[in-house]
């Protein structure tokens, strides 16, 4: 019965999550229609009087299904078929320990797929690296340069942004004393305090790393369309493709919802709202910190692809210069001083 | 159930392990090595060692065996399918060496005592229950389980404290060889070369 339930939840959540990449991608072309003074997607839905071409993301979607994939003769099939299988699944497996509404033995139901899990945080790491592993083998495997230049391109920026990335969430740890997500909201709720006010420093690093991480400009070098025509994907087609594009938007989302987590207070609105606190219980609590979660992700997403559309791609040099020189020692920095701070002020 | 699942798991990871040592072609060997290593933290986390079975992952597929891909990529043609080495020359050696370290670890393993206050877990068919829940007074193994990394990095810098220096020391001290090893007098211009700053770690990774 148990394994009933968890399934049904990781059914919901797993196709809730595609749901939000299909739109995702349809805001993303939206805001940068209006960056650069177009109308963007309009059309697809205006037959059935739905505005705005709100019906864009289906027609994408049977798009990416229908077309013919190609498989190139010259390329190492098992490894090139596994690539996009790799990313989807890294990008799926993340979102299972990130607890996006109240989780606890009292609540209506854990709004996280696998609660409980003391090493949350650590978990969403790992897994992470392992998206490393897709990019880096349809790359290879592509038997194409530009692939191949565009993989270590990018395995490299990955490999090097990862370090300030787990250095900058350890001020967290050491402040909230746990690798557990639900333990830092927990944190953050009961001081009314975010962790972006008790850790700004770590913040700043996370949220460029985590830019990096998700490949999205101004840290886009593994594509960057004008100089390798696509990156580790020139050679995929199809639904192939759209694995790699569908798990670089979950991993948006689940970067997101880690910076709401870690940095954002979680579902806390400084006890603005009732029905926000650790200890309410009920449907009506449920759905207040799932809104307010939701909300903030949302936000966090919207600034993504602002930025986007704002800021110009980093040259290869500037890129790893800016992890190496500037964000792993000012992370070092970050968690030495929280460190003493926290040992002064709680003796 | 948790038996034959370790069977399946480490059925598996031998496997791998055989593939990595007899596959000839090197990005093909290095991959593996990463199914070996997924292998382990499948096991680590049988063993309810969570913490440890992420840090395998994080570490040694995420960061180590991405380096090791690196070198063969760059270093050895780009498709990695020419090893210079004759691997039937390595053969003898390399079979006495596997030989004398698993007669090693079996000796060490079933010798194992324990501590003085818990059995041996050699000896110890069954793991113990894990003891769920927050209520009641707490166990030194209940609060293990509930904040793993806390238990372990208070283990870490009481009583295992030495040998976790000397680790790091050690470390420390590859990488700086590394470097060194590494370095090149004349003048290097990194930006024409491809993957400037993750070089030197490539090399320190394949001397460690």
């Amino acid at each position: 019965m148990a394994a009933i339930g968890i399934l049904i939840k990781i059914f919901i959540v797993a196709n809730v999550l595609m749901g939000a990449v299909a739109y995702l991608i349809w805001v993303e072309r939206k805001i940068a229609a209006y960056a650069q003074d177009r109308i963007g997607p309009n059309r697809a839905g205006s037959e059935f009087g739905i505005p705005f071409g709100l019906l864009q993301p289906l027609a994408d979607g049977a798009k990416m299904l229908l077309k013919e994939g190609v498989l190139p003769a010259y390329v190492n099939k098992p490894l090139y078929l596994i690539a996009p299988v790799i990313a989807i699944i890294a990008a799926l497996l993340g979102f299972a320990v990130v607890p996006f509404g109240p989780v606890g033995p009292n609540q209506v139901m854990d709004f996280q797929i696998a609660p409980y899990v003391d090493i949350g945080i650590l978990w969403v790491f790992a897994v992470g690296s392992l998206a490393v592993y897709a990019v880096i083998l349809a790359g290879w495997s592509s038997n194409n340069k530009y692939s191949f230049i565009g993989g270590l391109r990018s395995s490299a920026q990955l490999i090097s942004y990862e370090i300030p990335l787990g250095l900058s969430i350890l001020g967290m740890v050491l402040i909230t004393g746990s690798l557990d997500l639900n333990a830092i909201i927990r944190w953050q709720n009961e001081h009314h305090v975010w962790g972006v006010f008790v850790s700004p420093l770590g913040f700043i690093i996370f949220l460029v790393s985590a830019f990096a991480e998700t490949n999205r400009l101004p840290f886009d070098l593994p594509e960057s369309e004008q100089e390798l025509v696509g990156g580790f994907h020139t050679e995929y087609s199809g639904m192939k493709f759209g694995m790699f594009f569908l798990g670089e938007y979950v991993h948006v989302i689940t970067v997101s919802a880690l910076t709401v987590i870690l940095f954002g207070g979680g579902w806390d609105l400084w006890g603005l709202l009732p029905y926000l606190n650790y200890k309410d219980v009920g449907w009506i609590a449920a759905i207040a910190k799932l809104s307010v979660f939701s909300v903030k992700v949302a936000a966090v997403i919207l600034f993504m692809m602002w930025i986007r559309w704002t800021l110009p791609r980093f040259r290869y040099d500037q890129l790893m210069d800016l992890a190496w020189k500037s964000l792993i020692p000012l992370a070092l920095l970050n968690l030495f001083a929280t460190a003493v701070v926290l040992q002064i002020v709680r003796g | 159930m948790l038996r034959n699942l370790f069977l399946v798991i480490s059925t598996l990871g031998l496997a791998c392990a055989l593939a990595t040592v007899l596959s000839r072609n090197l990005v093909r060997a290095g991959l593996w090595l990463v199914a070996f290593f997924f292998c382990v933290a499948c096991l680590f986390v049988l063993l309810e060692a969570e913490f440890l079975a992420a840090l395998q992952v994080l570490v040694y597929i995420g960061a180590v065996s991405i380096l090791l891909m690196f070198g063969i990529m760059l270093t050895r043609g780009v498709q990695g399918t020419d090893p210079t080495s004759n691997p039937s020359a390595r053969l003898a050696p390399g079979l006495v060496a596997g030989g004398v370290l698993f007669l090693l670890l079996s000796y060490g393993i079933s010798r194992e005592r324990g501590l003085r206050t818990q059995r041996s877990w050699a000896t110890t068919g069954e793991r113990p229950a894990i003891e769920p829940g927050t209520e009641g007074p707490s166990t030194p193994r209940r609060d293990a389980i509930n904040n793993m990394g806390k238990a372990l990095g208070v283990e870490l810098m009481s009583r295992y404290v030495i040998a976790f220096e000397l680790a790091g020391l050690l470390l420390t001290a590859a990488l700086v060889g590394a470097i060194a090893v590494a370095h090149r007098e004349e003048a290097f211009e990194p930006s024409s070369k491809g993957a400037p700053a993750s070089s030197p770690a490539a090399e320190s990774a394949s001397v460690a």
